[in-house]
């Protein structure tokens, strides 16, 4: 059971800091949480249809089809999160700017949804195949939903700090927590397209596993939050940090790009 | 001349010097021979658990997965991950590698599923 509780946990954690991290921002933009229904919704099916088609799926482009959806999915979440900051710094400079609805759809169901399906597609897949086809699934079920609550309880607790900042302190703090897990994001489609030889491997820049071990705890929550590698490659390297400069670059768009509107003495009633 | 004649024959001699490009990349990566090992995954359990491969060298792994649960090939050391489903191959590639162990296991059946790659 403890092997479930583990595994389980590991993919849960790795989405839910960014679930958290997007409902505290979307209180921010003055907008609630219909949104989730149907990023849960997306997200559940698309884990599913992923677990479901797995072995097809690996077969196409040449027997790294995991690795190119992965990757795939990896990257438009990165893109989305940049976009999430470039929306958020034109709210912080405008406070009348509201982020239109269908764009809020498409960024945060966009990203939530497919971190589901890319979590979720694991966590089925052992469910189905260590608990159901095993006949384990009380074992594994229950080993599941405590990894499920240890994982919900990080997240509510990170939630209810992002919450009790100010908006705009919260939103540069989301903004913050973006840019970071996009980072880990793209640190990771690294992996999965070295792994696929789709880009070049190298020796590993560092080795830091004496300091925090991956296998830790420490190391699993660094690696969850900010995509801690203790042995990350040149490849990996580089697209972390391009992404840490993609988001930099939206939001210092959002920033200059739009001139601050003129207070005027006179205010229009919402 | 014209510009549309200009224009067309820059992006002739360009389309030619494309296709030279592509034919000499193709031919320097077949060239570049990349060792192929394998490891076979039965009853949850790696053979053989411990692996050796040459270092500093790109190498291909084929990971057969003769059980019928699938299993998933992970290491934090070679920073690999790629779900196996039953009954199936799997292929990943590692290195560049120092000398050193590498260990890495089945993350579904973690107590079992523990080998290492020793690179010489």
């Amino acid at each position: 059971m403890t092997d479930a509780v583990v595994i389980v946990l590991r993919e849960v954690l790795e989405a839910m800091l960014l679930i958290c991290m997007l409902m505290a921002s979307s209180t921010a933009m003055g907008y609630r949480f219909r949104w989730m229904a149907l990023a849960l919704l997306l997200g559940v099916g698309g884990a599913t249809i992923y677990a479901l088609r797995l072995e097809q799926i690996s077969m196409t482009f040449d027997g790294f089809g995991q690795e190119i959806v992965n990757s795939t999915l990896l990257v438009a979440i990165a893109v989305l999160l940049a976009a999430h900051n470039y929306f958020a710094v034109r709210q912080l400079k405008d406070l009348q700017y509201r982020i239109p609805y269908g764009v809020l759809l498409l960024v945060f169901v966009g990203t939530v949804s497919m971190a589901i399906t890319r979590e979720g597609a694991e966590i089925y897949l052992y469910g189905y195949s260590y608990g159901v086809l095993a006949g384990n699934m009380t074992s594994v079920f229950s080993g599941g939903a405590i990894g499920v609550g240890i994982g919900l309880s990080i997240g509510i607790f990170f939630y209810y700090a992002l919450i009790s900042l100010p908006r705009n302190k919260r939103l540069i703090t989301c903004c913050i927590v973006a840019l970071v897990l996009a980072a880990g994001m793209m640190g990771q489609a690294a992996l999965y397209l070295s792994q696929a030889d789709l880009l070049p491997s190298q020796q590993p820049l560092w080795d830091t596993s004496n300091v925090f071990a991956e296998s830790s705890l420490v190391g699993e929550l660094l690696h969850a939050a900010i995509g801690y590698e203790a042995s990350p490659s040149l490849t990996q390297v580089l697209l972390y940090l391009g992404s840490v400069l993609t988001s930099l670059v939206a939001m210092f768009a959002a920033w200059f790009l739009y001139k601050k509107p003129i207070e005027t003495g006179l205010r229009d009633s919402q | 001349m014209t510009m549309s004649t200009i224009f067309t024959a820059v992006w002739h001699y360009l389309a030619r010097g494309m296709n030279i490009l592509l034919l000499w990349v193709a031919a320097a990566a077949a060239s570049a021979q990349t060792p192929v090992f394998e490891i076979e995954i039965r009853e949850h359990l790696f053979f053989p658990a411990e692996l050796e491969i040459p270092a500093n060298q790109k190498v291909k792994l084929i990971i057969y997965n003769h059980d019928a649960t699938p299993e998933e090939f992970e290491s934090y050391e070679l920073n690999r991950e790629k779900v196996i489903v039953g009954n199936s191959q799997g292929v990943v590639f590692i290195g560049p590698l120092k000398p050193g162990e590498y260990p890495f296991f089945g993350e579904f059946n973690l107590k079992t599923a523990l080998g290492k790659i020793i690179v010489k």
